[in-house]
C-alpha cells in the first residue's frame, strides 16, 4: 500500500477518537448539570426561569471541549495536512490528543455549573455573583483543554519533513499522550475546586470575595500537573532527535509522554480535593482563611510530588535514555 | 520559536575538564541581586519612627515572612532561620517576576537554580536536625519505625528535594513556553500581557511562597 492510503485512514481514524472521547465529557458534564438545575427548580418553582437561564450558560461552557473536539476533526476530515511519511502519526496523534484533552474538562467545568444553579435556589439575590463566579471557574477548568487543542494545531501545521521518522513519530504519538491525559486531572480538580466556591458563596455571602480568591489560587496550583503535561509535549516537538533504527530511544521518547500524562491525572484530582475542602472551610469561617490558605498550599505542594516524579522521569527518558 | 531551549554556555577548560558557565544565567541572578541589594539599601537609609516609603515596603515584608517563620518552628530558632527565608522568598519571587520584563529570562527557569536552591535547604535542615537531636538519635530516625525502612527513608529525604526543586522548575519552564508558544499563535497580539502576568507575576508569587514555606516546614520536621 502506499502512503497516501496510511494518511487517508489515519485522517479518519484520528477524527473518530478525537470526537468520540470529546462527547464523553462534556456530556458527563451536562449532563451533572441539568440534574443540579432540576433539583434546584423543585426546591424553589418560582426562580425557574433564572435557574434555567444559568443552566443554559453553563452547559454552554461545558460544551466548549465538545466544541474543540469537533473542530479537530473536522480539521483532521477535510483539511489536506501534508503527505510526509510521518504525516499518519501526526493525524492520530492530534486526535488522541485533543480526545483526551476534553474528557476532563467536560466534566470538571460541569460541576460549578450544577453548584451554581443549586446556589441560586438557596441565596437567589446572590444569582449575578454565583454566575460571575460559576463563569469565571469553568472557563478556568476550560484552561487544559485549551492546551491540548494548542498542542493539537501545533501538532498539524508543523513542518516535520526535514525529520528522521523513526524516532519522531514516538515523539509525536508521546507528545499528545502526555498533554492529552494530562489535562483530565487538574480539570476534573479545578471544577471541584470552582463547585466548592459556589457552594460557598451560596452558603455565606459576606465571604464571597475571599472564596473567589482562594478558588483562584487554589486552581492556579492543581493546574501545574497540566503545565508539566504541556512542557513535556512541547519538548519533544521541538527538540530534534538524530535518526536511528534501534526501538528503544522510539520507546523511551513514547513512554515520557504516557508517563507524564498518566503520572499527572492523580495529583491534579487530590490537589482539587484539597482546594475545594479550603474553600468550603473558609465559606464556613472566614477567620480562618490565612492559617488555612497555607495550610493547602504546603498540602497542594506534597500531594502534587509524585506527578513531579513522573516529570523527572519523564526528562530522564528524553534527555538521558 | 527558534529561542525554545537554547542555551548560552562558557565553556572554560581546566585541569583536562570542560567546565560550563550558563552566562545568561548567572546574569539574571546578578540582576537580581542588584535589585534586592538596592532595596534594602532605600529601605534601611533614613529610617525613621515615622517610616518613609520604601522603609514601609520592606517593613511589612519582613514582619510577615518572620512570623510565618515563628508558626512552623519556635521562637529561638525561628530568630536564626527567618533572615535566609526572607532573602529566598524575595530572591525567588523577583528572579520569577524577571521573565515579565522583555528581554530578561527568570534565572529559576534553569533547573541549577532551583536545584541548588533545593540542596541548600536540604543541608540546613539536616544540619539543624543534627544540632538538635543529637547525631545519635538523628540516625536513629532513619531506622524508624523499623531498620529496614532505611532505604525508604533515605530515598523520602532525596525525594524532598527532586520534588521542591523541579515544582518551581516545571511550573516557570512551563509558564515560559505556554507564553512563547501561545503569543506565536496569536501573533503576540492581545493575549500575551495577561499571560505574562498570571504565569509571570501570579503563578511566580504562588511557587516562591510554597517554596519558602516547604524549606521551613522540611527544617521544622527535621527538628522536632
Amino acid at each position: 500500500m502506499d502512503l497516501h492510503v496510511y494518511i487517508n485512514a489515519a485522517s479518519v481514524w484520528g477524527a473518530a477518537i478525537s470526537m468520540l472521547l470529546g462527547a464523553v465529557g462534556a456530556a458527563i458534564g451536562e449532563g451533572y448539570t441539568a440534574a443540579c438545575a432540576n433539583e434546584a427548580i423543585s426546591r424553589s418553582p418560582h426562580r425557574a426561569g433564572e435557574i434555567f437561564k444559568s443552566m443554559l450558560m453553563g452547559q454552554a461552557i461545558t460544551e466548549t471541549s465538545a466544541i474543540f473536539a469537533l473542530l479537530i476533526s473536522m480539521i483532521l476530515l477535510f483539511t489536506n495536512v501534508g503527505s510526509d511519511p510521518i504525516t499518519p502519526y501526526v493525524l492520530i496523534s492530534a486526535g488522541l490528543c485533543m480526545g483526551l484533552g476534553s474528557i476532563g474538562a467536560g466534566i470538571g467545568s460541569g460541576l460549578p455549573a450544577g453548584a451554581c444553579c443549586l446556589g441560586i435556589s438557596r441565596q437567589p439575590e446572590m444569582s449575578d455573583k454565583l454566575t460571575t463566579n460559576m463563569l469565571i471557574g469553568s472557563s478556568i477548568a476550560q484552561t487544559t483543554a485549551i492546551y491540548s487543542l494548542a498542542v493539537s494545531l501545533m501538532m498539524l501545521f508543523l513542518n516535520l519533513s526535514s525529520h528522521p521518522v523513526s524516532p519522531t513519530w514516538a515523539a509525536v504519538v508521546g507528545a499528545g499522550l502526555s498533554v492529552g491525559l494530562a489535562a483530565i486531572g487538574p480539570a476534573i480538580g479545578e471544577g471541584m475546586a470552582a463547585k466548592a466556591a459556589c457552594d460557598g458563596i451560596a452558603r455565606k455571602p459576606q465571604a464571597s470575595v475571599q472564596i473567589t480568591s482562594l478558588m483562584l489560587l487554589g486552581m492556579a496550583v492543581t493546574e501545574s500537573t497540566g503545565v508539566y503535561g504541556l512542557l513535556i509535549s512541547v519538548i519533544l516537538l521541538f527538540k530534534s532527535f538524530a535518526a536511528t533504527t534501534a526501538i528503544a530511544p522510539a520507546m523511551a521518547l513514547l513512554s515520557a509522554g504516557l508517563c507524564m500524562g498518566i503520572g499527572a491525572i492523580g495529583p491534579g484530582i487530590g490537589e482539587g480535593y484539597t482546594a475545594s475542602a479550603a474553600i468550603k472551610w473558609t465559606g464556613r469561617n472566614e477567620k480562618g482563611a490565612g492559617v488555612i490558605t497555607r495550610t493547602m498550599l504546603v498540602g497542594q505542594a506534597v500531594s502534587e510530588s509524585t506527578g513531579i516524579y513522573s516529570l523527572v522521569i519523564a526528562f530522564i527518558m528524553i534527555f538521558v535514555v | 520559536m527558534d529561542e525554545l531551549g537554547k542555551i548560552y554556555q562558557l565553556i572554560v577548560p581546566f585541569m583536562g575538564h570542560d567546565l560550563a558557565f550558563n552566562i545568561e544565567v548567572i546574569a539574571m541572578t546578578w540582576i537580581v541581586i542588584a535589585f534586592l541589594v538596592i532595596f534594602a539599601f532605600l529601605a534601611t537609609r533614613n529610617r525613621g519612627v515615622v517610616p518613609n516609603k520604601v522603609q514601609v515596603i520592606g517593613e511589612f515584608l519582613v514582619t510577615q515572612l518572620y512570623a510565618l517563620t515563628e508558626d512552623a518552628l519556635d521562637e529561638e530558632l525561628a530568630k536564626k532561620v527567618a533572615p535566609l527565608i526572607c532573602a529566598l522568598f524575595l530572591f525567588l519571587a523577583l528572579s520569577n517576576y524577571l521573565g515579565v520584563i522583555p528581554f530578561l529570562e527568570e534565572p529559576t527557569k534553569d533547573l541549577n537554580v532551583p536545584l541548588s536552591l533545593g540542596i541548600l535547604g536540604f543541608v540546613l535542615a539536616h544540619f539543624f536536625g543534627i544540632r538538635a537531636k543529637g547525631f545519635k538519635a538523628y540516625v536513629k530516625g532513619y531506622l524508624e519505625p523499623f531498620f529496614i525502612l532505611l532505604p525508604l527513608n533515605l530515598i523520602g529525604e532525596i525525594a524532598k528535594v527532586v520534588s521542591i526543586s523541579f515544582r518551581l522548575f516545571g511550573n516557570i519552564m512551563g509558564g515560559s513556553i505556554i507564553i512563547l508558544v501561545v503569543s506565536h499563535l496569536v501573533y503576540s497580539l492581545v493575549l500575551p500581557p495577561f499571560l505574562n502576568l498570571f504565569f509571570g507575576l501570579f503563578v511566580g508569587t504562588i511557587q516562591a511562597f510554597v517554596f519558602t514555606m516547604l524549606t521551613t516546614v522540611y527544617i521544622s520536621v527535621q527538628v522536632k
